[in-house]
């Protein structure tokens, strides 16, 4: 039942940070694209060149260590059973 | 406004360190010389002090507990509560409690003759409250004046300064970037507008005293 508990509440919790995190990411990375577009002085059609740096990042592994966020609590979890009850 | 606000702070971040202090393992070299069971009645709010077992059924207010029985280093009385975390809070998730009572009884010594061992635990003692650290883990010590680096507690109160800091700064930027223009805004019109109304009161005023006789 702890247990359950544990990890609806965890999953909820992370599920928030994850998004959050995820949004802001985003944001930052939108922030560098159009500041890229304005100090090289580029011509042309600025939101495409934003779209298409934005679905590189989509595919990117900056992107993907964002899971992170749910591996990492799950991992310590396990790693702090295993050293408080059999180590 | 200024006292409210720096009371109202370090109310907030002195509940925070305090519970910190709490739920943050620490350690104690102690030479342990018994252990024993006693029934808890755990009705009051004084059971926030005490772990909330899963197989405890919600009408349950009394259950027995292990202790563990300790001298310090300065022949100090130590005792501990020995029960399971379980899955709840604070996360230790220790379910090793018979095994840990166990090793505690294994680890008995004498006065004359003693064996020194750390005992991890968090909680606080308080005799008035008959609150009890939770002992976590039982290791051997080298000896009484072993000396114990906090290595968990340094990593982890380091990366918990470093999030609020990451949080705090990003916050200060938004804050510049989003909210203080639009506050200046309002200000500002907020200026014009008693601005305005003290121009139109003084003209009332300048207007008043024409019967009075004065000049305009």
């Amino acid at each position: 039942m702890g247990l359950i508990r544990l990890a609806i509440v965890g999953f909820v919790v992370l599920t928030i940070v994850y998004v959050c995190l995820s949004i802001y990411s985003r944001a930052v990375r939108r922030g560098k694209l159009e500041a890229e577009w304005e100090d090289d002085g580029m011509t042309g059609d600025r939101d495409a060149f934003i779209e298409q740096g934005l679905e590189d990042y989509d595919g990117s592994l900056r992107r993907k260590l964002i899971w992170g966020v749910y591996i990492v609590p799950v991992a310590f979890v396990m790693i702090l059973i295993y050293v408080i009850n059999f180590m | 406004m200024v006292y409210v606000k720096w009371i109202f702070r370090i109310i907030f971040w002195g509940a925070f360190a305090a519970w910190l202090h709490y739920t943050l393992p620490q350690h104690d070299i102690v030479r342990i010389v018994g252990t024993y069971e006693e029934r808890q009645e755990l009705g009051d709010w004084t059971k926030i002090f005490w772990s909330k077992p899963d197989t405890q059924s919600e009408g349950l207010i009394n259950r027995d507990v292990q202790f563990i029985q300790g001298f310090d280093e300065k022949d100090k009385a130590r005792v501990y509560r020995n029960e399971d975390t379980g899955w709840s809070w604070p996360p230790y998730f220790k379910f090793d409690t018979a095994n840990l009572y166990t090793e505690a009884n294994d680890a008995i010594s004498t006065k004359d003759a003693p064996e020194w061992v750390v005992i991890t635990h968090y909680g606080w003692r308080n005799e008035f409250l008959s609150a009890f650290p939770n002992a976590v883990a039982i290791k051997p010590a080298t000896g009484p004046d072993m000396r114990i680096i906090p290595w968990f507690n340094i990593v982890f109160l380091t990366l918990l300064a470093a999030l609020f800091w990451a949080i705090y700064v990003r916050w200060r930027r938004f804050r510049e970037a989003r909210i203080d223009p639009v506050l200046e805004d309002v200000g500002d019109s907020w200026d014009a507008a008693s601005d305005n109304v003290a121009e139109k009161r003084g003209r009332f005023r300048a207007w008043l005293d024409t019967w009075r006789g004065k000049a305009r």
